[in-house]
């Protein structure tokens, strides 16, 4: 109908302010930046901000920076986000690539499967190994039986560090077999013609072409690193292992009183090294366009022949697969339904239900598990739909609003859970309008959004990469809004990227326990919180029934989902 | 409202037969809660609880309340001691809504709220029949009497091994510096507010703190949070005994675990009480009396005592679980933690710092 389309024009966006997408930039801004102003704020105080007597004051970096827990903690950390990384990068392509493009057995079923990792909460899976493969773990006490020897020690930083990088493999896993399956695969299939092995089209052709996805995870692996916190906490203990979030943690009774301003510069301290990441990150990945590769045009790929290594890959995953997943929560479940195990227990003389009758005493673990269900499924929901919102609104558009809002995205996965819950409760306490929403789930909802931004956004902005330009230009020369491009090119593309992060953010969501631990309370009560509560007044038995109470829900959601068609991947 | 108090005393000069009417008077009789103060709470008609008495503990104890003042809903919340300073000292700063009484294990905390004047005064009409160390200022009220004692795996440990005293306990990990070695365990003082109160009374009663402390180091004693994270390790076998264990929690714990044993040191034995207060800005403040009165009361304490295994801390309640039980058995090796400013020492920073260190070079773990 219109006849000024060549006025439009291509970029309509020099045409004025855009205002939506500043709207968009602004709210997230305020979202993310009032928690951690108060943390800033709060670092430069030698007292609680909400103290009358509070000063300005470098007291507490001075405390923090002369501690030698908090050097033994810094290097530990640094170890530990060095190691997992190292370990999951790899491996976690490696996966990516045997269940997106090769002949794998079993890969249908294998791909749900290999998210398990994910759903679980650290706390549960340290906990797990404690049963089974600590000092008197039945899986120890078999060695010990077959062998002689256990020779390992799981309170070790070798072990934290390998449960770690096993466990952080799935991050890996979603955002390079995402960007795999968006790939073309001419070009594997041209070099599969010239005789190229699978090994050799993995490396040379596949993950290069999929490495803003790997980097962006690697990046993201490492600051998980350096925010881990319940397994570090349960298999940290014994042997006196701190890492910065247990040093925090640890803040909190060290001088008797809560020590805010001690926790907030280590929170700064960890926050000033994410920074950098994000600027490396960037500088890392150059220039976007060199990687867009859905062009438009219908896919049709043929899975890579494995050859002889079929059954070793498949072995190989299955074997992982025990260690994180098996040999943890078979942990876990064996605890939910004993009064006591260990050295020397006839199990059969300890089997029992009592757990899980006990838990029907709690009615805040009976409205803990309801409200955990609701925040996921809506809740999650409604994230990915306000990451949609900003990814939309950044999409396409070069300005330093964008610029700042690809910063701002990373900040609060930088802020360890712990603190940002903190924060989040003292905003929801001393902003008045938003204080008589802080006794509803709508306070959780809000810190666990923003905590996981990060995550949401880059999944929802690896699925914007991948469609090419040219398809929103065709539908803007042709003279459509640029709403109208948005919501009839760019989101009927990435709607499997959408599906995909809503279950992923689901599943986060019913995992997520150290955010919401400040927050706890009437009202608010989730499981992963819970847990960590009732860890701390050391109730093993009601965590355990717990545990496997979180367990089982998120398989129910798990296997809902894909009875319903809802799949990870388009 | 100083009538009872000198009534008590006059009563326990008087003689031997009074106290043994009181003994006999086990009929557990209902709070002694002035009728306008009911009248007012139940007018309010609810109160907000955060307590460190974890849920199903505290059932018996809200389902009595609730069949005595059935116009009163109660609000339970537990948290850990942490968490329940952080929030209700948050939200007084932020004059928002908070608890209307905080029943805590901290008990330094609770007396810090108290002398930092958030809480209110009230001359509750049971407090009399508290012991004199109990209560202070009329603001912080002991409300159980609960024995710090060692937490052993009867499969694993010896009949002859178990200590039944601080002397024997430090005796035994010296002659066998290997079969301990990782094995005992105890609080963290450094993490948890409880075991540093419990490490920092040890230091008062042990004539040999420094070398019993050395002797921890040298078996390379294993530092948790909870009593109950520490039980669920001697009870597989990872640990065998720990040391400064809340026994309430322990005898608790035994009824499901028979294997679990429990030993209370004859040297000196250290009791701890939660403490209750009710802060000045509770909105259910009527409520909040009625509950604390019901807390003290011989009606609350039986159950307490005897339902919640917490042990009771007035001398009229009977039963296995009791103050009165164990000053039979123990005598004066009972040192029970004052509920008084003295807790107050070791929330000073530097010398809070300063113990932590020593501590640590005894451990040899710095």
């Amino acid at each position: 109908m219109r006849k000024d389309v060549a006025w439009y024009g291509v970029k309509p966006m020099r045409k004025g302010v855009p205002w939506y997408r500043v709207g968009v930039v602004v709210v997230t801004s305020t979202a993310v930046l009032t928690p951690l102003a108060i943390i800033l704020y709060q670092s430069f105080l030698d007292a609680p901000f909400f103290q009358p007597s509070a000063k300005l004051s470098l007291y507490a970096f001075r405390f923090v920076l002369a501690d030698s827990d908090f050097h033994r903690a810094f290097a530990t950390t640094a170890a530990l986000a060095l190691g997992m990384t190292v370990l999951a990068v790899p491996l976690g392509s490696a996966l990516a690539f045997l269940l997106v493009r090769t002949d794998l057995p079993g890969r249908r079923w294998l791909e749900p499967v290999v998210l398990i990792p994910i759903f679980l909460s650290p706390v549960v899976l340290a906990f797990g190994y404690v049963v089974s493969a600590g000092p008197v773990g039945f899986f120890t006490l078999w060695t010990k039986q077959l062998f002689g020897a256990a020779p390992w020690n799981l309170y070790s930083l070798a072990s934290l560090i390998l449960i770690a990088g096993l466990t952080h493999i799935p991050y890996v896993f979603l955002y390079t077999s995402s960007a795999l399956r968006a790939l073309g695969a001419d070009l594997e299939e041209a070099a599969s013609i010239a005789g190229a092995g699978a090994a050799r089209i993995a490396f040379n052709i596949s993950l290069p072409m999929v490495r803003p996805a790997i980097l962006y995870s690697a990046v993201l692996v490492f600051f998980l690193g350096f925010e881990i916190f319940g397994l570090a906490l349960i298999l940290g203990d014994p042997g006196g292992l701190l890492v910065l979030s247990t040093y925090l943690f640890k803040l909190t009774n060290r001088l008797g009183v809560p020590s805010y301003q001690l926790m907030a510069a280590v929170a700064i301290v960890i926050i000033a090294v994410a920074f950098p990441l994000v600027y490396l990150q960037r500088r890392l990945l150059g220039a976007s366009g060199r990687f867009v590769t859905v062009k438009g045009k219908g896919l049709s790929q043929r899975p890579l022949s494995l050859g002889r290594w079929r059954w070793v890959s498949f072995a190989a995953v299955l074997l992982w697969l025990g260690a994180t997943v098996l040999l943890p929560l078979s942990g876990v479940f064996l605890r939910a339904f004993v009064s006591s195990w260990g050295e020397g227990v006839r199990l059969a003389e300890v089997l029992t239900l009592d757990n899980f009758r006990d838990l029907l005493d709690y009615p805040n673990l009976v409205r803990g598990i309801v409200n955990t269900f609701g925040l996921a499924v809506i809740g999650g929901a409604l994230a990915v739909g306000c990451y949609a919102l900003l990814g939309l609104a950044l999409h396409g558009w070069q300005s330093g609003w964008s610029r700042l809002a690809d910063y701002l995205v990373m900040i609060p996965r930088g802020m360890p859970g712990l603190v940002a819950g903190l924060a989040f409760l003292w905003v929801f306490l001393f902003v008045k309008p938003l204080a008589p929403l802080r006794s509803t789930l709508f306070s959780i909802w809000l810190a666990y959004s923003v905590v996981w931004l990060a995550y949401g956004m880059r999944l929802i902005s690896s699925a914007l990469l991948q469609v090419s330009p040219e398809l929103e230009e065709a539908g803007l020369v042709i003279g459509a809004s640029r709403g109208r491009v948005t919501r009839d090119v760019t989101v009927p593309l990435i709607r499997f990227g959408l599906l995909g992060s809503w279950l992923l953010i689901f599943m986060i969501f019913v995992r997520e326990y150290s955010t919401g631990v400040y927050l706890l309370g009437p009202g608010t009560e989730v499981i992963g919180s819970l847990i960590v509560s009732l860890w701390a007044t050391g109730a093993i038995d009601i965590v355990a029934a717990l545990s496997v109470v979180n367990v089982l829900l998120v398989a129910a959601g798990l296997a809902i989902a894909l009875r319903l068609g809802v799949r990870l991947h388009g | 409202m100083t009538g009872p108090r000198t009534l008590i005393h006059a009563l326990s000069i008087c003689g031997l037969c009074l106290a043994g009417t009181f003994a006999l008077a086990a009929a557990p009789t209902s709070p002694a809660t002035p009728p306008q103060t009911i009248a007012a709470a139940e007018k309010e008609g609810k109160i907000i609880v955060y307590s460190t008495t974890d849920s199903a503990a505290a059932a018996p104890l809200l389902k009595d309340f609730g069949a005595l003042y059935p116009k009163i809903a109660v609000e339970y919340n537990d948290m850990n001691s942490t968490e329940i300073y952080n929030r209700f000292v948050s939200e007084a700063a932020a004059g928002s809504g908070s608890a209307d009484l905080l029943w805590s294990s901290a008990m330094d905390l609770q007396i810090k709220l108290a002398n930092d004047g958030y809480t209110m005064e009230y001359q509750s009409p049971e407090a009399a029949r508290l012991p004199a160390w109990a209560v202070w200022k009329s603001e912080a009220f002991g409300t159980t009497f609960e024995p710090i004692a060692f937490v052993y795996n009867k499969r694993l440990l010896k009949p002859e091994e178990i200590p039944h005293s601080h002397a024997e306990f430090v005796k035994l990990l010296k002659a066998n510096p290997e079969r301990f070695k990782g094995k005992v365990t105890s609080y963290d003082p450094e993490r948890s507010g409880i075991g540093f109160l419990l490490i920092t009374q040890d230091a008062r009663m042990d004539p040999n703190y420094t070398d019993t402390a050395k002797t921890y180091g040298k078996v390379q004693v294993k530092l948790y949070t909870s009593t109950g994270a520490m039980m669920e390790r001697i009870q597989s076998g990872e640990h065998l005994i720990g040391f400064n264990m809340i026994g309430s929690y322990a005898i608790a714990k035994q009824r499901k675990d028979p294997q679990l044993g429990i030993s209370y040191p004859k040297d000196y034995m250290l009791v701890m009480s939660r403490i209750a207060v009710i802060p000045k800005a509770a909105k259910h403040a009527n409520a909040a009396k009625v509950f604390l009165d019901y807390l003290l009361s011989s009606r609350g304490q039986e159950i307490i005592a005897n339902k919640a295994a917490l042990f009771s801390i007035r001398p009229d309640v009977q039963g296995e679980t009791t103050m009165a039980a164990l000053e039979k058995t123990m005598g004066s090796s009972l040192k029970p933690i004052p509920v008084s400013p003295s807790l107050l020492v070791y929330l000073d920073q530097s010398k809070r710092l300063e113990f932590l260190k020593q501590w640590q070079e005894a451990l040899g773990t710095k």
